[in-house]
């Protein structure tokens, strides 16, 4: 297997790409675009300047039937703002004609730009059957066509570049259903290689804040986070315990399958603070960075006590849903605050 | 999350050598990508996950073998979709796939509805009239 495991591979203009591992799918495509085009910038970094963190539970869109309680930002708004906010050139287009999409697609990789595409995991051999599930929403980066199909790089699952066959790349590009891709491909055109990380920075972690706070609809932020709380309590009452049990395992699949660097991607929130704290030399962020942390680990306590009441879902156990409901209720309390702190310091900071 | 406490429970047939990445504190309490082997939490939600489409799937197929439904629920049931999913994809309308999932209207079909059928669903339209007569394996 070891001799499978390339991690470098040479572009067709004849550029090296470096394959690394990340957490999550988009803000790994994020990084390694940047990257590949002379802007050296971290994942975490990228996460927070493009304001990831975000708490919404959406009960009008479903997944597999049951609401969505989602830890991050609407997929592609990280790319979006991450671009705008380090001044990156960007191309972004969808497509209605499928040959015309996989055209482009080839025509750009031909001249040795690399580029993202959004797909749908359930068309991808490559994936682990396990993971294969009826989702669009999953970014991987394209690197050049050869015998097989195309040679891609996926940073937030596999830790070497893979083949993907031409049929299943239109397949998953192409997928029908909610939030199609439309075979949406994205790369940017320029990257400014010496940008303002600093004001970057805070103006990442002022959306950031905006977006936990102050959104004045209950489903959303710190608010979200409560009324999901609320919900979980009365849950079992309200539909049963196993019914109950379904639909906490689909808010740990979102909060730690889903590609989420653990806990929901508060701990790559976390990282991003670390480095913001050196970066200003800021002590304050630093502490954040270490309540952020600590956050995480409840966010860790609840999937570990969620899961234990899932698993006994036949034999009612000693863990309650009252504790899932009331941990969820502390990170909520926790996030408040620390956001609330976060705004107080951001606004000290100086760009 | 320290470095040392990443789960790194390698189970079986779930990860096939995928690793996930974790940010997690080191030594110097710097954070640090740290990959992972998996969870056991994760596995067993995405078990959970995996198993009620199984038996949804298998139940579907029980169902189509005793003519209650036409193979056209189970190939959809199959590929994760909706009457709505497959209507687009195969380009027909959803109250029209809803309809074709009764045995006695699908076994009316034109071959070139048959064909779109087919072909949204990555199946033969000599697959797309039967179902396996045994359960699907995985």
């Amino acid at each position: 297997m070891t001799t499978e495991l390339i991690t470098k591979e040479t572009l067709a203009n004849g550029r090296t790409y470096i394959h690394r591992t990340s957490a999550h799918c988009e803000t790994g495509v994020t990084t390694a675009l940047f990257r590949d085009k002379g802007l050296d910038i971290s994942e975490p970094m990228i996460f927070g300047i493009g304001s990831g963190i975000f708490f919404g539970h959406l009960p009008f869109i479903k997944q597999t039937g049951l609401p969505i309680s989602t830890f991050r930002s609407i997929p592609g708004l990280v790319f979006k703002k991450a671009a705008q906010r380090l001044g990156v050139k960007v191309f972004r287009k969808r497509f209605r004609n499928q040959q015309k999409g996989m055209d482009e697609l080839r025509r750009v990789i031909r001249t040795g730009q690399i580029v993202a595409v959004t797909t749908n995991v359930y068309w991808l051999s490559f994936f682990p059957r396990r993971y294969r599930f009826n989702f669009s929403g999953h970014n991987f980066i394209v690197l050049y066509e050869n015998e097989n199909g195309f040679r891609i790089s996926d940073p937030a699952l596999l830790e070497y570049t893979v083949d993907c066959s031409t049929h299943d790349m239109e397949r998953s590009r192409f997928a029908r259903g909610p939030m199609e891709p439309r075979g949406l491909m994205y790369y940017p055109v320029y990257v400014n290689p010496n940008p303002d990380i600093r004001k970057a920075c805070i103006t990442g972690m002022q959306d950031s804040c905006k977006q936990m706070l102050g959104i004045p609809i209950p489903l959303f932020g710190v608010k979200g986070m409560r009324f999901v709380a609320k919900k979980i309590v009365k849950w079992p009452e309200k539909l049963g315990y196993v019914e109950a049990c379904r639909q906490l395992a689909h808010i740990l699949r979102l909060q730690e399958e889903m590609g989420t660097g653990g806990a929901g991607f508060r701990y790559i929130f976390a990282a991003f603070l670390q480095e913001a704290g050196e970066l200003f030399g800021s002590k304050e962020l630093n502490e954040l960075s270490n309540e952020m942390t600590a956050i995480g680990d409840v966010w860790r306590e609840f999937a570990l006590v969620s899961s234990r009441i899932i698993k006994q879902r036949k034999s009612k156990s000693e863990e309650t849903f009252e504790k899932a409901g009331g941990l969820m209720l502390i990170c909520a309390g926790r996030e408040e605050e620390l956001f609330k702190n976060l705004r107080d310091v951001v606004g000290k900071l100086k760009a | 999350m320290k470095v040392n406490e990443v789960p790194q429970d390698d189970v079986f047939d779930y990860s096939q050598g995928i690793k996930k990445g974790n940010y997690a504190l080191d030594d110097n309490g710097k954070y640090v990508m740290v990959p992972s082997k998996g969870w056991v939490v994760d596995e067993m939600i995405n078990r959970m996950v995996c198993d009620e489409y199984r038996a949804k799937e298998e139940e579907t197929r029980q169902a189509v073998l005793a003519g209650q439904k036409s193979p056209l629920a189970y190939y959809m049931e199959l590929r994760q979709m909706t009457p709505e999913i497959l209507g687009k994809t195969a380009g027909l309308a959803a109250f029209r796939v809803k309809r074709h999932l009764r045995p006695e209207i699908f076994a009316r079909l034109k071959p070139s509805v048959l064909e779109a059928y087919a072909k949204a669903l990555a199946i033969t339209t000599e697959e797309l009239i039967s179902v396996p007569k045994n359960p699907r394996e995985r």
